[in-house]
């Protein structure tokens, strides 16, 4: 999966209305709570197969701090 | 208490702590599990000759009968079984697409029904054995992300009831245990997705703390035992009164 397309299911996943950016702090979001947490964990889970955990989730800021927790060389080339 | 007892999730957790008591009551044993390697760290399998383990993936729903009748053909007929295999996840509704909720049913629901159907026939069980199902305190409660797991447990519940009746001419007793939340490898899973504020929050919501398995051990002998005898069709929930509040 590319890092553009991770970032617009993870949108659509989210139900996110803004748009999302790999600068984007997921945690400033109106929509973010502990069930966002949660869908983010299955959908992270779900396409690479990485099980993100509780201090995880507390260590994670921007999407891009989420791809260099999930793994930057799982990515695909843009 | 003696006879032949068959025992699901055997290799792990709740499954395995019944075994270990149950050997303890001079029962011979059916256990049924994936990874037999966990298995052995625990019971000597070599030397315990009242144990019989069976390497099984129960989503293989039409291998169950053979499985089962090998045991019947070698030992004799069924007078309790106890179904502790199963799976939890947590998984947000909206990603809760259906080969998802197939499989979790699959291991929860059709491989318990199947079991029961096979177990309860007449050739295969003695009058007045006792079946138990593990169903959790989910069951009958909710919680977020967690539409598949409550859902079978609670779908245990129905098939009890409604399996203690048609069983209840052959005096065989069919009850469900719903656990609340005790140390096992499958606990220590869900721990480890939450985070540490989320897990001291639900240590709080157990007046009596978190379980261990041998608080559901004894129950569970207790209702395959004849000291139950006319109990049946019942769900009985074993939380340290997380489900009071």
């Amino acid at each position: 999966m590319k890092i553009s397309d991770f970032i617009h299911g993870l949108a659509e996943e989210l139900e996110i209305e803004s748009r999302l950016t790999a600068n984007t702090n997921i945690k400033d979001l109106d929509e973010w709570d502990s069930l966002q947490a949660m869908v983010l964990i299955s959908y992270v889970s779900e396409y690479f197969g990485v099980s993100l955990t509780g201090s995880d989730i507390h260590e994670i800021t921007t999407i891009e701090s989420l791809i260099t927790k999930i793994g930057p060389e799982r990515f695909e080339q843009e | 208490m003696g006879g032949n007892i068959i025992v699901t999730g055997v290799t792990s957790g709740i499954g395995l702590g019944l075994s270990t008591a149950l050997l303890e009551k001079d029962c011979t044993i059916l256990g049924i599990g994936r990874d037999i390697s966990k298995l052995q760290r625990q019971i000597n399998l070599e030397s315990n000759k009242q144990f019989f383990f069976e390497s099984f993936d129960l989503s293989d729903l039409g291998g169950i009968e053979e499985l089962i009748n090998n045991f019947i053909s070698a030992h004799g007929k069924i007078d309790g079984f106890v179904h502790c295999a199963g799976i939890e996840e947590t998984i947000p509704l909206s990603m809760y697409k259906v080969d998802k909720v197939r499989r979790i049913y699959e291991i929860n629901v059709f491989a318990a029904i199947e079991l029961l159907r096979i177990v309860s026939k007449k050739k295969n069980s003695n009058d007045g054995a006792s079946f138990i199902f593990l169903s959790s305190v989910m069951g009958a409660l909710g919680q977020s992300g967690k539409v598949g797991y409550c859902s079978t447990k609670a779908a245990i519940l129905g098939m009890v009831k409604a399996s203690a009746i048609e069983l209840a001419k052959r005096k065989i007793r069919v009850n469900a245990v719903l656990p609340g939340i005790v140390t096992t490898p499958l606990t220590e899973k869900l721990f480890s997705e939450l985070s540490e504020e989320n897990i001291s929050r639900i240590k709080d919501m157990h007046p009596l703390g978190i379980g261990e398995v041998g608080d559901i051990t004894p129950v569970i002998t207790f209702l395959l035992s004849n000291q139950s005898r006319w109990i049946t069709g019942q769900s009985l929930t074993v939380d340290g009164g997380y489900s009071i509040q």
